[in-house]
């Protein structure tokens, strides 16, 4: 089953986006901050990461910059969630290499639908490279 | 007055007349300034009751999303901070808000500030252009980030200009936002701290505006100025970091210091936050806005002349060249306090350090008196010089000589046995425990606001320092402020304390020792 | 017994009375700090006391609430199966539990149902909703607008509001008008977005001045409510005399992007008051509204350095490409720093040949401070 890890310093969401993708039965990490967030991402692999913007210690596109440019967690699929709408944080956020970026409030089937999207994405990327080898 | 004119002619000498005149000018004007601090306890519940009523429906995150949010420069100076630079950085970058940018001074360290900086940040040197609209230092290199996650970060690398000031100034140079907030690079600052210190400035319309004079022979334009009342600066209640746990400058848990002489420092602290700037808020009135933290509008402050780097207390300097500045051009301004802690600094634990600190505080205000002593009593300069100058004169500036030559005068009768002792001993535990009621009142108020400490333990264990303070804390208030009046005086050079850090790099240990 | 008591006041008093006035004062004040003090401290310790209940009830209730709302909404079997979601059914058991009678348990829920509609929106913003009313918490609300303390009506709006329930007119409307500008600008949010025929009627009659946080708010409002009939905002840049509305729809013309308003917009240039109008360039340039390009221009001379400025900011937002050699001749000739800083970043902002051609130009012809000003310009790692 597919890991992702859910960073998040609201307790009421992280709790709330939990439930919602454990009903479709992913595996779930959770970060409730930036360090622990950092400590999570490089103790284990994850499949999507589900990020927040404003944390404390680290904000969520610092989350993505290092994701990105590490050469093993180059794939992972980020999907950033914020409340945060000014134009220049949305594009700097895709800039850094985000995938999706929902604004709160947000639709919790359009959260799993994106999640189950990038996981297909994925699947077939690998497919692909698999069959060049 | 029956009592007083018996007390006057009963003794017949010329000295002894002197000697009551004197007695009797000191008791009036200790019973004035009790009624003016009980006066300011009145007016600060208030108005911290109308804050919190207004607040308590207030979704602060609203800002947050708005695109039409305010830009906000953060400025923090930085000397020789290389223990713990990175993770106050980081903090400050963290703020919950959607436009600032976060623009660090080094100051000329002589440590390695700023290559911890270059490294952890991806720092590179980018050609800025700026104009230099404050004199300060010359600035060597200005520093972004490679590193988008960072792009809010501007580090710049300066001469050292020997004061926080220039320093200041340098940063208010840089910056692109209309408002900056100044702090120090080592203050512990709340994540709401932009949101809640730009929220006064957005509860005044912006639109009013009035006509002066004829139509522009060049423009044709009839010239108009803003005729709104106009929020020049906001601060907030700072408390000592000393004994809070804080990990990688993030605030985990508040509490009171444990040692002496910083407890003393976090109650006098609340006391003048809450129960003096509170006060004064309400009728408009705010002396100073803290140099630890403050938010301001950028073009008032440039214009009003910025930060004066000879000046030993710069902060209340800029607020009152700013509010100069406004009743020069007739126009109506307001300082604001918000009564919430966003701000934990470092207080002095050793008395060399604090003697330095409150001497130069002493010196700042006998200067600031005397630079503007055109405010003082001036009509023209509406409450600035009819109530905040008067007051910080006759109260702040006067009264440490007052009680001073008062205890001289105590030691003369007693030596000459003059002394009515029933009655000295009366107005000495009236002027005692009137100062413990204060002292407890302002620990109330503060209470109103939020639950800072844990357990009603903290709470009342700072409280009772209120009944040792006059006879430890006080008397060594006094002597430095005189020390720095002396030093005033005499003009001597002071040398621009840089205050020994603790590092919060201990405490960090110990809070992870604690969740372990 | 009494007696002895009275007579020993009286001598008391005898006693005081001969004392000096200022001793007598001291004595009272002496009398009345140390009553103070008693009293702050009972207050403090009480209000410690209260606050410690009120943690427990926290802890105790925080958790009951946030599993009624998972189960009943978060993981309701009957989300994600396109039905209504009127017909969605709760658990009545559930709810009915004793506990949320109590109006502190009630008042709670309120605020967490409302931590979760700021989170959530779609279906299951839809459902938290009907969880609010089914369990009549609206009643609540309403019941709290018929209060006299201003707080608690701003609260039952802010309540309302966020829950998306109908307030009639007749209750809202006197309320955009009240003297006291919190709960002025909690009624004009809840006008907005609750009033389905004419949301922007208030524009027309409201003279209070709309704050900047008020702008904020609703902003949000405006901009998020769904299905709210957007109206063309250049009538009331035309007609309304309140300063603050038309600046506030100035930002909307520019948000919406409406092309129709250019021309009130440009009447507004004629304005005396310069802010106005260096709020009526911006918004121009954020039109991109080349018709206005060759006005600007001409006008620029006669404008104060706030407006000179929106105008350069605008040209580059426009960048018709016109007006380069304009940019170009304010970059090189004037004597204000911020000035030719915008015309530099206007005219690097064009992104054409001829623009990278004039760049490129300007860079060998200028002087060192003008270079250094293209290059802060044209560096990507500078925002500002």
């Amino acid at each position: 089953m597919a890991n992702i890890l859910v960073i998040e310093d609201d307790d009421i969401m992280l709790k709330a986006i939990r439930n919602i993708l454990g009903k479709d039965g992913y595996n779930l990490i959770t970060a409730k901050d930036g360090k622990e967030a950092f400590e999570k991402l490089d103790g284990g692999e994850y499949d999507v990461v589900v990020t927040d913007l404003m944390m404390p210690y680290a904000n969520g596109l610092e989350v993505v910059s290092r994701l990105r440019s590490d050469e093993t967690k180059r794939n992972v699929g980020i999907i950033v969630i914020s409340s945060v709408g000014n134009e220049e944080t949305i594009t700097e956020a895709f800039r850094l290499g985000a995938d999706d970026y929902l604004k709160k409030p947000i639709m919790a089937g359009e959260l799993l639908i994106r999640i189950r999207k990038l996981l297909a994405n994925k699947n077939s990327k690998s497919q692909l490279v698999t069959k060049k080898k | 007055m029956k009592g007083l004119a018996d007390y006057f002619f009963s003794k017949g000498s010329f000295w002894d007349t002197i000697g009551m005149f004197y007695q009797s000018a000191v008791f009036i004007y200790g019973t004035t300034l009790l009624m003016a601090y009980a006066l300011l306890a009145i007016m600060s519940l208030i108005s911290i009751r109308r804050y919190m009523k207004k607040n308590a429906s207030i979704d602060y995150n609203i800002i947050v999303e708005s695109p039409l949010a305010p830009g906000i420069s953060v400025i923090a100076p930085a000397y020789n901070e290389g223990i713990t630079i990175i993770s106050n950085v980081r903090s400050l970058l963290t703020f919950n808000y959607p436009k600032f940018e976060v623009i660090i001074i080094n100051d000329g360290s002589t440590d390695d500030t700023l290559e911890k900086l270059v490294t952890e940040f991806e720092l590179v040197h980018v050609d800025y252009a700026f104009r230099e609209k404050l004199n300060s230092e010359p600035i060597k290199r200005i520093f972004k980030s490679t590193n988008r996650a960072y792009d809010k970060l501007i580090v710049v690398d300066k001469v050292n200009g020997k004061s926080k000031a220039d320093a200041s100034n340098a940063g208010i140079n840089i910056s692109s936002y209309e408002y900056f907030l100044c702090t120090d690079v080592d203050c512990i600052l709340d994540k709401d701290t932009l949101i809640k210190l730009i929220k006064p400035f957005m509860d005044e319309e912006t639109t009013k505006i009035k006509e002066v004079g004829e139509p522009c022979v060049e423009c044709g334009y009839v010239h108009i100025q803003e005729d709104n009342r106009k929020v020049i600066a906001t601060g907030a209640t700072l408390r000592m970091v000393n004994s809070c746990e804080v990990d990688e400058g993030l605030m985990i848990r508040v509490r009171p210091p444990q040692r002496l002489l910083p407890r003393f420092q976090e109650m006098e602290y609340i006391r003048a936050f809450v129960l003096g700037k509170m006060g004064w808020d309400l009728i408009n009135a705010v002396p100073n806005v803290s140099g630890g933290l403050g938010m301001f509008d950028k073009e008032i402050a440039v214009k009003a002349g910025g930060y004066d780097s000879k000046s030993f207390g710069e902060d209340m300097d800029l607020i009152t060249r700013m509010c100069c500045f406004m009743k020069d051009n007739k126009r109506k301004y307001s300082v604001k306090y918000v009564p919430v802690t966003l701000c934990w600094t470092e207080g002095p634990t050793t008395l060399k350090v604090f003697g330095r600190q409150r001497s130069r505080w002493g010196r700042g205000i006998a200067q600031i008196m005397s630079i503007h002593r055109k405010v003082i009593f001036n009509p023209r300069y509406g409450r600035l010089g009819l109530i905040v100058f008067p007051y910080n004169f006759l109260f702040e500036l006067l009264a440490p000589m007052i009680e001073f030559t008062g205890i001289l005068f105590y030691i003369y009768l007693i030596l000459t046995r003059q002394i009515n002792w029933p009655f000295a001993i009366i107005l000495v535990i009236f002027v005692y425990t009137y100062s413990v009621m204060i002292t407890t009142l302002a620990l109330l108020w503060d209470q109103i606001t939020f639950k800072y400490y844990k357990t009603w333990g903290e709470t009342i264990g700072l409280c009772l320092m209120a009944f040792i303070e006059p006879f430890i804390y006080h008397p060594l208030i006094v002597f430095f402020a005189i020390k720095g009046y002396f030093n005033f005086i005499t003009g001597r050079q002071h040398t621009w304390g840089n205050m020994q850090r603790q590092g919060f790099g201990m405490q960090k240990k110990k809070s992870t020792a604690n969740a372990g | 017994m009494w007696k002895d008591l009275a007579d020993l006041l009286f001598q008391a008093y005898e006693q005081f009375s001969l004392l000096p006035l200022f001793i007598e004062i001291a004595l009272a004040f002496i009398f009345i700090a140390i009553l103070s003090t008693l009293i702050a401290y009972s207050a403090i310790l009480y209000r410690r006391y209260k606050g410690y209940v009120y943690d427990k009830r926290l802890a105790f209730i925080s958790p009951k609430i946030e599993d009624l709302i998972t189960e009943q909404v978060l993981l309701n079997p009957n989300l994600g199966k396109d039905l209504p979601i009127e017909d969605i059914e709760f658990d009545q058991e559930a709810l009915n539990d004793k506990i949320y009678r109590k109006p502190f348990v009630r008042q709670m829920m309120i605020d967490t149902l409302i931590q979760y509609r700021k989170n959530f929106r779609g279906e299951v913003g839809e459902l938290l909703r009907k969880l609010y009313i089914d369990m009549g918490l609206e009643k609540d609300s309403f019941a709290k607008m018929k209060t006299l303390r201003w707080e608690r009506k701003i609260k039952a709006v802010v309540e309302l509001t966020q829950m998306d329930i109908s307030i009639s007119d007749v209750t809202i409307l006197p309320l955009t008008n009240s003297g006291n500008p919190a709960l002025r600008a909690a009624a004009r949010n809840a006008y907005i977005q609750l009033s389905k025929n004419e949301p922007f009627k208030f524009f027309d009659i409201a003279t209070e001045p709309l704050l900047p946080w008020d702008q904020l708010e609703m902003f949000k409002i405006i901009t998020t409510t769904k299905d709210i009939a957007i109206p063309n905002f250049s009538r009331w840049v035309s007609y309304s005399t309140n300063k603050s509305i038309v600046s506030f729809c100035l930002k909307l013309i520019a948000h919406y992007d409406q092309q129709s308003a250019i021309p009130a917009v440009m009447d507004l240039l004629a304005n005396k008051d310069h802010y106005y109008r260096a709020d009526a360039i911006n918004c121009l340039g954020k039109l991109s509204a080349e018709v206005a390009e060759e006005k600007l221009v001409k006008i620029y001379n006669n404008q104060p350095l706030n407006c000179q400025i929106e105008i350069l900011k605008a040209l580059g937002r426009i960048a018709s490409g016109k007006q380069l050699e304009f940019l170009k001749s304010e970059f090189l000739y004037s004597s204000n720093f911020d000035i030719r800083m915008n015309a530099a970043r206007s005219i690097i902002k064009h992104n054409t040949q001829n623009s990278r051609m004039m760049v490129e130009e300007l860079m060998e012809m200028t002087h060192e401070e003008n270079q250094l000003i293209i290059k802060h310009c044209l560096n990507p790692l500078i925002k500002y």
